[in-house]
C-alpha cells in the first residue's frame, strides 16, 4: 500500500465523515509488498573502534576518535567519547574509519562475472518501455563479484538495468551480505528505482532494428507517451479505491506491470534514476519530469553534468559520475577530470559510481582521483569532503539515508575500518561491518564468504581472497 | 568578458610555450633537489639532479653543478619518472568507440592477418594524444586489432607527440591470438587455433628458406597469404617478438612449447592467469604483458589475483603493464599502484611502465633516468605510484610539453562560470 495514497483517502473520508452520514466503505483488495526482504542482520557484539581517524560521511573528520557500536547501531562518534569499561575495544591507531561504501550504479548478479550471454540479464531490449521488469528477478547472488566488491569496502549497492531501454525496468538496492536468495541481500523499505536512459543507447538498440526510437526526438516522445499512460492508469486506480472508500462500487481496473511502475514513480514511491551524458538532454529530462510532475533523483553517468551544475543544484538531482572515463561514444567526449568537483562545488548531490565490477572495488580510488582533479584546479578538497561522493550523497540518491551512510547516532553500523587513508593507492579495506556484524577480515581470510560459483574453482583446495 | 580575458589568457601562454619550445632544438634544464625514480639498478635516488641538454639526459647525481645557460627547475618536494609507455593500446587508431568512421584498427577483409600494419593509420593529432600526455605517457605501443585472421598483424612504437614525427616504428612486433579470442578465429576450438598458429610458424621458416620458389599470385597452397608469411619472417627468426593474447595457465604452457619448438621470442599479453605457470615462464624467459587491476573471473581466468603480478615478479618474470583502455592509457599508473598494493616492489612497478617496455619492444634511449637516454620526464606533484599524483611538467625528448588537452579546454570554460546553458523553467 502507498502510504501518500493512504494519507489522502484516509483525510478524504474524514472529511467527508464530517459533512454528512458517509456510505459504508467497500473492501477491496489492495496491492501488497511482493519480492519483500527477508534480510536479517548477522550476530554482533558491542565494540568500539578507539583512536582512530574517522570520516563520518557528512563532510567531519575527527582525529583519534572512536566509533561505538551497539546492537548494530551506530551509538556514537566522536573523539572524546566516554565508553564503558566492559565494551570490547578495537585499536584504530593509524587507521582510518569511514561508513560503509555505497554504489548507486551496479550490474554485480545482472550482469555477472563470469560475463557471457547466458548470464547477460540486465538488458531487457524487446520493447523500448519495459518497466514491468525488475532487476532483482535476474540476481545471480553467487556472483563472485559480491565479495570482491565487499573486500573494496562495499556495503550496500544498487542494482539497476542497464540503458538499452528509454525506460529499463526497476532496480533494486542490497545489502552486500552473503545470501542464496536475492530477498536476503534486499535493503528492507529501500524504494525501487525506476531506470531511464537518455541518448544513444536506446535510439541505437531500436533505431537499428527500424523502430522507434530511431532519434533523439523519438526518445522524448517515448518517455512522453509512456507518463500519459502512467498518469491516466493511476488516475483509474485512484478512482477506483477512491469510490471504494466512498462505499460506490466500480468496476476493478485492469493490472499492467508497465504502468504500475510508472504510475508508482508519479506517486513518489519509486525514485527515478536517469542514465544521461549530455547538458542539453539533461536539461530536457528536468522539463520532461516537470511536464508529469514527477522527480529525478540522480543523473548516471552525468558527463557534462559539470557545464549544469547550478541547475542540478537548484532542482535538487544528484549527479553519479566516473572520475575519468570518457571517448567510448561521441555522447562521452565532453568529459573532464573535474566533472565531480565541480559539481560538488556548485553545492549539489556529487556521486562517484561504478558501473563496473572492477570500479566498484576501488570506488576509494575513483573518488580519490576525482579529488586530486580539484584540487590540481585550486580547490582544497579533503578526504572528509570526497567521501560523502561514496557514501552519504549515495545513499541520499537511492533513498536509504535515513538508515545509512554516515557514521552518526541511530544509522545502522555499516562501517569500513582501512588500514591507511582510504584515499590512497596503498588502502585496502581492513574490516567490513554491516549492521555491526564483521562481513569481511583481511586479517583474517578463512571466515571470509567464499561464494558458491567460488568454491574450488581457482583449484580445488584454493580459494579467491 | 571574463571568459573572453580567460581564453586570451589561455591562447597567450600557448603562443608561449610554442615560442619557448622550438619542435627542433630543446631548451636545456637542471632539475634539481627531486625524487628520481631511475628504473635503473640504482632504483630510487633522493635530493637528486638530473642534467637535461638537447633533448638528452646527460647526467643524474647529487649537487651538480650548473652548467651556463641552462634553465634551473626546483623540483623540491618532487618526484620524476621517465614518461611512461604503456604497452597494449589502440592509441591513435581509435578516436571515439562507438564511431566507426574514426576506427582503424582492425580490417575485416579476408586472409590479411599477419601482413596488417596499422601504422599509416595513427593519427597523431587524436583528442587521445594530449589528454594522455598530461596526464604522463609520452609512448606507447600501438597493437592493431584482430580481424579475421589469428594474426593481428604488426604493431607500432610511438612518442606522444602532436606530429608525425611522433612514429618511432611501425613494426615492433606481431600480434597473434590464442585462448578464447584464438578459439574464435579457428572455428571455435583452441585446438584449431593452436594448430594454425603452428603451421603458419612452420610455413614461414620454410618459405623464408625456399623463398625464390615462390612467385606471388600463385597458390602455393600455404594456410596463410605470402604477403602474411613475409610478415612473419622476422618472428620465425626471433628478430622481433610475437605478442600472443593468452589468459589460461595451461594455454600459456602450450604457448612456451610452441614458442620453444619455433624458436620465437614469445611475449604473453593478457596474462591473467599467468601467475600459475611463473616458474615456466621465468625459465623460458618470456615477458607478460598485465593489467594487474582486471581481477574479474573469467571461464579462461578463473584464477586470476590482484596479487598476480607481484608473485610473476617475484619468480622472476619480466612485466609489461598496460591498462585504462587508449583513452585513458595512462592509467595504467593506477593498475600499477594496485600492483604495489599488492605486494610488487614499487621500483619494479615503475620499470614495468618504462624500461621493460622498451627493452622488449628494441625502443632505443628510452625508459630509464640516465645519461645518454631521451630526456622523456615527468615531474610529478607526489609519489607517482599515488592514486593522486599529477604531473606538474612532462617533457618528450627534452621538449617541455603544454599541459593543455581538450578536456582541460572544456574545464576552463565551466570552472568558474558553469551556467552557460540557462536553467530550464522554473
Amino acid at each position: 500500500m502507498n502510504p501518500k495514497l493512504l494519507i489522502s483517502v484516509v483525510a478524504l473520508f474524514a472529511l467527508l465523515g464530517c459533512e454528512e452520514k458517509a456510505k459504508p466503505k467497500i473492501e477491496v483488495e489492495r496491492p501488497q509488498p511482493v519480492y519483500q526482504s527477508t534480510y536479517k542482520p548477522l550476530p554482533s557484539d558491542e565494540f568500539v573502534i578507539v583512536n582512530a581517524t574517522v570520516l563520518d560521511g557528512l563532510g567531519e573528520q575527527f582525529d583519534g576518535a572512536s566509533v561505538w557500536v551497539k546492537e548494530g547501531k551506530i551509538k556514537a562518534v566522536g573523539a572524546t567519547l566516554e565508553v564503558t569499561e566492559s565494551v570490547t575495544r578495537v585499536d584504530g591507531k593509524g587507521k582510518w574509519v569511514t561508513p560503509g561504501i555505497i554504489d548507486v550504479h551496479s550490474h554485480l548478479g545482472v550482469y555477472p562475472s563470469p560475463s557471457h550471454e547466458g548470464n547477460a540479464d540486465g538488458n531487457e531490449m524487446t520493447a523500448p518501455v519495459t518497466a514491468q521488469v525488475w532487476a532483482e528477478h535476474a540476481v545471480w547472488t553467487a556472483d563472485p563479484g559480491f565479495d570482491l566488491a565487499r573486500a573494496g569496502g562495499v556495503t550496500s549497492l544498487q542494482i539497476l538495468p542497464g540503458s538499452g531501454n528509454l525506460i529499463g525496468g526497476r532496480g533494486v538496492t542490497l545489502k552486500n551480505v552473503p545470501s542464496i536468495s536475492m530477498q536476503g541481500m534486499k535493503f528492507p523499505n529501500a524504494p525501487h528505482a525506476l531506470k531511464m536512459a537518455c541518448g544513444e543507447n536506446p535510439k541505437r538498440v531500436y533505431g537499428d532494428k527500424g523502430q522507434a526510437p530511431m532519434t533523439r526526438m523519438g526518445n522524448v516522445a517515448g518517455y512522453r507517451a509512456a507518463w500519459i499512460k502512467a498518469k491516466a492508469y493511476m488516475e483509474k486506480w485512484d478512482d477506483y479505491y477512491q469510490a471504494a472508500e466512498a462505499g460506490e462500487k466500480k468496476d476493478k481496473p485492469k493490472r499492467d506491470l508497465n504502468l504500475e511502475t510508472l504510475s508508482e514513480v508519479l506517486r513518489g514511491n519509486i525514485l527515478v534514476h536517469n542514465h544521461c551524458y549530455r547538458a542539453e538532454e539533461m536539461a530536457i529530462m528536468i522539463d520532461i519530469a516537470k511536464e508529469f510532475n514527477y522527480k529525478i533523483s540522480t543523473f548516471h553517468h552525468a558527463i557534462e553534468a559539470y557545464k549544469i551544475a547550478p541547475t542540478l543544484a537548484s532542482n535538487d538531482i544528484c549527479a553519479a559520475m566516473w572520475a575519468d572515463w570518457w571517448g567510448f561514444k561521441h555522447e562521452a567526449f565532453d568529459s573532464v577530470r573535474e566533472n565531480v568537483a565541480i559539481v560538488d562545488k556548485a553545492k549539489g548531490c556529487a556521486i562517484v559510481h561504478s558501473d563496473s565490477a572492477i570500479g566498484i572495488q576501488h570506488l576509494n580510488q575513483e573518488s580519490a582521483k576525482a579529488m586530486a582533479a580539484g584540487n590540481k584546479r585550486g580547490l582544497q578538497l579533503e578526504p572528509k569532503d570526497a567521501i560523502r561522493w561514496i557514501t552519504s550523497n549515495p545513499a541520499k540518491s537511492i533513498g536509504i539515508d535515513q538508515q545509512t551512510g554516515s557514521l552518526t547516532a541511530n544509522k545502522n553500523a555499516d562501517i569500513v575500518i582501512w588500514d591507511h587513508n582510504p584515499f590512497s593507492v596503498y588502502a585496502k579495506a581492513e574490516k567490513v561491518f554491516i549492521d555491526g556484524a564483521l562481513v569481511f577480515d583481511r586479517l583474517n581470510p578463512e571466515r571470509n564468504n567464499v561464494s558458491d560459483f567460488d568454491l574450488g574453482i581457482t583449484d580445488p583446495a584454493g580459494e579467491r581472497l | 568578458m571574463k571568459q573572453i580575458k580567460k581564453i586570451m589568457a589561455s591562447v597567450a601562454v600557448l603562443v608561449a610555450w610554442s615560442l619557448a619550445t622550438p619542435s627542433v632544438q630543446a631548451a636545456n634544464y637542471l632539475i634539481k633537489n627531486a625524487t628520481l625514480h631511475t628504473a635503473t639498478a640504482k632504483g630510487t635516488l633522493k635530493q637528486a639532479d638530473l642534467l637535461v641538454e638537447n633533448g638528452k639526459i646527460i647526467r643524474v647525481g647529487q649537487q651538480l653543478a650548473a652548467p651556463t645557460d641552462v634553465e634551473i627547475i626546483d623540483a623540491s618536494n618532487k618526484h620524476i619518472t621517465p614518461g611512461l609507455i604503456n604497452a597494449y593500446t589502440s592509441l591513435g587508431l581509435v578516436e571515439i568507440g562507438a564511431v566507426a568512421a574514426t576506427n582503424d584498427s582492425a580490417t575485416s577483409v579476408e586472409g590479411f592477418g599477419a601482413s596488417f600494419n596499422i601504422a599509416p593509420a595513427i593519427n597523431f593529432r587524436s583528442t587521445l594524444i594530449p589528454q594522455n600526455r598530461i596526464n604522463g605517457l609520452t609512448r606507447a605501443i600501438v597493437m592493431p586489432r584482430v580481424g579475421t585472421s589469428l594474426f593481428a598483424g604488426e604493431a607500432s612504437a610511438i612518442t606522444l607527440e602532436s606530429t608525425m614525427g611522433g612514429l618511432i616504428s611501425g613494426n615492433v612486433a606481431q600480434l597473434a591470438m590464442y585462448g578464447d579470442a584464438g578459439a574464435g578465429k579457428a572455428g571455435g576450438s583452441r585446438a584449431a587455433a593452436f594448430q594454425m598458429l603452428d603451421k603458419a610458424l612452420t610455413e614461414s621458416a620454410y618459405l623464408k628458406k625456399n623463398e625464390s620458389r615462390y612467385l606471388p599470385g600463385f597458390n602455393w597452397n600455404f594456410s596463410q597469404s605470402l604477403d602474411d608469411l613475409k610478415a612473419l619472417f622476422k618472428v620465425v627468426r626471433g628478430k622481433s617478438p610475437l605478442i600472443v593474447r593468452a589468459n589460461r595457465g595451461d594455454d600459456i604452457l602450450r604457448l612456451i612449447a610452441l614458442a620453444k619448438k619455433h624458436r620465437v621470442k614469445l611475449v604473453i599479453a593478457g596474462g591473467a592467469e599467468a601467475w600459475t605457470v611463473a616458474a615456466e615462464l621465468a625459465a623460458a624467459k618470456i615477458p607478460v604483458i598485465i593489467d594487474p587491476i582486471m581481477n574479474l573471473p573469467q571461464f579462461e581466468a578463473l584464477s586470476v589475483r590482484l596479487d598476480g603480478a607481484a608473485r610473476l615478479y617475484q619468480a622472476g618474470v619480466k612485466l609489461l603493464f598496460t591498462g585504462g583502455g587508449s583513452h585513458n592509457a595512462y592509467l595504467l599508473r593506477q593498475s600499477a599502484g594496485n600492483a604495489v598494493a599488492y605486494g610488487l616492489p614499487a621500483d619494479a612497478a615503475i620499470e614495468a611502465m618504462t624500461i621493460n617496455t622498451a627493452e622488449v619492444f628494441s625502443i632505443k634511449n628510452y625508459g630509464q633516468l640516465k645519461a645518454g637516454m631521451d630526456a622523456d620526464l615527468v615531474i610529478w606533484d607526489t609519489d607517482p605510484l599515488e592514486i593522486s599524483a599529477t604531473p606538474d611538467q612532462v617533457f618528450i625528448r627534452g621538449d617541455r610539453q603544454p599541459m593543455v588537452s581538450r578536456a582541460t579546454r572544456l574545464s576552463d570554460r565551466y570552472w568558474d562560470n558553469n551556467d552557460r546553458i540557462s536553467a530550464p523553467q522554473e
